[in-house]
């Protein structure tokens, strides 16, 4: 089954949307759901053209499709577990937060908080991500735990940060601070990055580009050649300042 | 004139000697009186358990401290979340709440009065704009003097009278209530970059010891006719082996106040551990109690910690570093100027951890081998030990053998080895549990006179009426009625309004603030005093002039004026 989401000309454009409701395993039971405006309570077909297409009797085969304007729509997939979400244009914060399982694609840029406290799924973003993208949240210990976020462009600043499992590749530049606090986890920042993996306890970031303001907290324990990246890399362990046993390979 | 007439109540007072009787009580304006008129309200409380209201003698649940706990975590403002419904505000977290969050969810258990365990002078204003904001209970500030430049250069003199006019002062300055000591000295060598290993040692640049600060403030205490006693978190808190500084701690006290103890011991669960390492720490639970028992001078509060996650907050900076060395997890540590300082971590309690399974039942061990339960009250230190939401818990591991058994069954060993727990018979019952609650507290603190912790014509009409049947209820079995009961009162009335019904809360509320002017002769008066002026201008940040509590800050500050001595 296909549903088709297509936002309506809003008189406020940029009055944010909070939609948690939009979760494949929703859908099953119709459209008829709850979404906020502002502070102002909305259904669903308020705010949204629907378009149904074909039947599912399980979550697993419903894909949701949002197009027009969804910058300012948030929490779309929040706590998704099954199915499939697909952003033909840009989409607001806390994108696949606490999400499970399933797919996130977007097709443009996402805001920040993008796959936060992420358990699991795959979230592929074709465009930009924001700050915060596939991080824990303020205080929490552990960040995004499991699954996949994979994002075509740059991130904003502490890309992964808390990050204790799953895998999180960055194809270009990440902003500064990656990897912070990671405990776990595999961080690959194709680009370039400023002052990665500080505080680092566990996991593994792989830099292919240049970085910027190394912190002179990360002891050096060998060049090694990586071959899944067809690089010479600098091996280094930390972040040693704090009782760290992180990797961090850098690119020579 | 407001009137309110409860009838059909069973009363528990400990302090006027009624046990169970099923009685009325009469209010009028904010007291109780002998009789009202027939236009009062009516509560019918149906036989259920009526107490004074409940006191805590021992939080943290205002202050920079526990503010700083609020910024260090907030992942605990996801728990405990509550919309604005009728009167009440917005609350938020779980361990460390909103202020409104700790006022409604003690007034829901039936808590009308508070002692905040700590507070800087420096920082009295922020506690007492906090004290504003816990609505439903009556707050009093212990005032921190362990490391107080002026305090221990008085002290190193041998001069309790100046000790006595320093304290005066300062609790006048900071609107305070009673003298607390946490670690004495032990922060302020710590500031040095120097620990102290006992109370014994000298404190550096100021040759003092912490058992000289203890006995002279306890003097000084005495002198001034505080209405509470000096109250001590001792040296060396949290280390395997510590019960030997407790246990030297109390012979240093003398008994030289017929109404109450000389010396208030908080928290005591963490000062009674045997062993060397945290490998082979063991109970000494037994020799603090014998200790405790033939020393009428002694109270002590339970300390009781319960499994789960939480926040420490302490005025003790080193032992939090130490924590924080063992954890390696966030952490705060903090100066205040010429007085003392604090540290601020998170912890878990944990089934699975031994050291913690041990800790839990030292508090308990301690409660059930303290013969009178005026000298053993309950608490958490609230938030270090456990949120105070876990009083009912506690209360009814109390009662239970049965309940601590099935508990024990869940625990990693050492337990059963390395404490005596399992092996204590003893069950609470109601009077106990009304004493370790209010009347014990009342004593402790003073402010029986004051019209708290009783129900005699007179006094303050704060009462909490449970969901419990004592006729019916039998605790040793069926302690999770005793847990859900003193969970949420049926009624929590204070000063002769209901405030809270079954939970939740109906009026806004207007608390009082307690503090002490304590006088002093003429002669002693620190704001006089030359040198006491020299040394506050040189060493603090801010000016003398400026440093003392406006007011404002206090808009129902009710003021307890002791007799000037000579
Ligand atoms: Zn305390």
């Amino acid at each position: 089954m296909r549903v088709i989401l297509e936002s309506k000309v809003r008189a406020k454009p940029n009055l944010p949307i909070e939609a948690e409701a939009i979760i494949p395993r929703n859908f099953l039971k119709g459209t008829d759901l709850v979404v906020y405006e502002g502070n102002k309570e909305r259904t669903l077909s308020e705010l949204f053209w629907i378009f149904v297409e074909g039947t599912a009797v399980a979550p697993e085969n419903i894909e949701v499709i949002l197009k027009g304007d969804t910058s300012r729509i948030k929490r779309v997939g929040e706590y998704m577990d099954t199915g499939s979400i697909v952003i033909e244009g840009d989409i607001g914060m806390h994108c696949g937060n606490f999400m499970s399982g399933g797919t996130i694609e977007i097709r443009g840029n996402a805001d920040s908080w993008l796959g936060r406290e992420m358990r699991g799924g795959t979230i592929l973003c074709r465009g930009n991500a924001g700050h915060y993208c596939a991080t824990g949240y303020r205080g929490e210990k552990k960040g995004m735990q499991g699954g996949k976020v994979e994002v075509s462009g740059n991130t904003g600043d502490f890309c992964a940060e808390y990050l204790a499992g799953g895998t999180v590749h960055i194809h270009g530049s990440a902003g500064d601070f990656p990897g912070v606090e990671m405990r776990g986890g595999e961080l690959i920042i194709e680009g370039d990055a400023t002052r990665p993996c500080g505080n680092m306890k566990s996991g593994t970031c792989v830099i292919l580009g240049t970085v910027h303001d190394m912190l002179p907290t990360f002891e050096k324990i060998e060049r090694r050649v990586l071959p899944a990246w067809k690089i010479t890399a600098d091996v280094y362990r930390g972040d040693v300042a704090n009782r760290g046993k992180g990797t961090l390979c850098v690119r020579c | 004139m407001t009137e309110l007439w409860v009838k059909n109540a069973c009363v528990i007072d400990p302090i006027r000697g009624i046990n169970g009787e099923i009685m009325d009580i009469a209010i009028r304006d904010g007291r109780i009186v002998e009789s009202v008129s027939d236009r009062a309200d009516v509560i019918d409380a149906q036989r259920c358990l009526t107490l004074p209201g409940g006191i805590d003698s021992h939080t943290h649940v205002s202050g920079t401290k526990v503010n700083f706990g609020r910024y260090m975590s907030p992942e605990d403002m996801r728990a405990g979340r509550t919309k604005r419904k009728g009167k009440m505000h917005v609350t938020s977290g779980y361990y460390v709440p909103t202020t409104f969050g700790n006022s409604y969810r003690y007034s829901a258990m039936g808590y009308t009065t508070l002692l905040e365990g700590a507070m800087a002078p420096l920082e009295a204003r922020h506690t007492h704009e906090e004290f504003t904001a816990t609505p439903h209970q009556d707050m009093m500030a212990n005032t921190l003097f362990d490391g107080n430049w002026a305090v221990m250069d008085a002290v190193r003199e041998k001069d309790v009278r100046k000790t006595a006019a320093v304290v005066a002062w300062t609790l006048k300055a900071a609107r305070g209530y009673g003298i607390k000591l946490t670690n004495p000295g032990g922060t302020e060598a710590w500031g040095w970059g120097e620990d102290l290993t006992g109370i014994h040692d000298m404190v550096p640049h100021f040759a003092v010891t912490p058992a000289e600060i203890i006995t002279t403030m306890i003097r000084a205490n005495e002198l001034l006719k505080l209405p509470h006693s000096v109250h001590l978190h001792c040296n060396n808190l949290g280390k395997p082996g510590n019960y030997q500084t407790t246990l030297e701690t109390f012979e240093l006290v003398p008994d030289l106040n017929a109404a109450r103890q000389t010396l208030y011991a908080t928290h005591v669960q963490f000062h009674a551990y045997g062993g060397g390492t945290w490998k082979n720490i063991c109970s000494k639970a037994e020799e603090i109690t014998r200790s405790v028992n033939s020393k009428p001078q002694i109270v002590m509060d339970m300390g009781q910690i319960m499994f789960g996650r939480t926040m420490t907050m302490t005025a003790d900076g080193p032992m939090e570093f130490n924590l924080h060395c063992l954890h390696n997890n966030k952490w705060s540590n903090h100066d205040v100027e010429l007085e003392t300082g604090s540290g601020i971590i998170p912890v878990t309690y944990s089934k699975k951890s031994a050291v913690n399974c041990i800790m839990w039942a030292i508090g308990l061990e301690l409660a059930l081998l303290t013969k009178n339960p005026y000298q053993c009250l309950l608490e958490t230190d609230n938030p270090n030990g456990a949120p105070f939401v876990k009083y009912p818990e506690v209360i009814g591991l109390l009662m239970s053998k049965r309940y601590r058994d099935e508990e024990c069954a869940t625990l990693a060993a050492g337990v059963e080895q390395r404490t005596s727990l399992c092996a204590l018979e003893r069950e609470m019952d109601w009077h106990d549990i009304a004493v370790m609650t209010r009347a014990g507290q009342a004593k402790a603190l003073g402010i029986g006179s004051q019209g708290k912790g009783h129900l005699g014509v007179g006094a303050e009409a704060d009462i909490a009426i449970y969901p419990i049947r004592t006729d019916s209820v039998d605790p040793a079995r069926e302690y999770r009625k005793v847990v859900e009961g003193f969970q949420k009162t049926r009624y929590t009335i204070k000063r002769g309004r209901v405030v809270s019904r079954d939970g939740e809360i109906i009026v806004d509320g207007a608390n009082a603030t307690f503090w002490v002017d304590a006088k002093v002769p003429e002669d002693l008066k620190m704001e006089n005093d030359p040198e006491f002026i020299k040394r506050f201008e040189q060493f603090y940040t801010v000016r003398m002039s400026n440093y003392p509590v406006q007011d404002v800050y206090l808009p129902r500050g009710r003021r307890i004026e002791t007799e000037v001595f000579t």
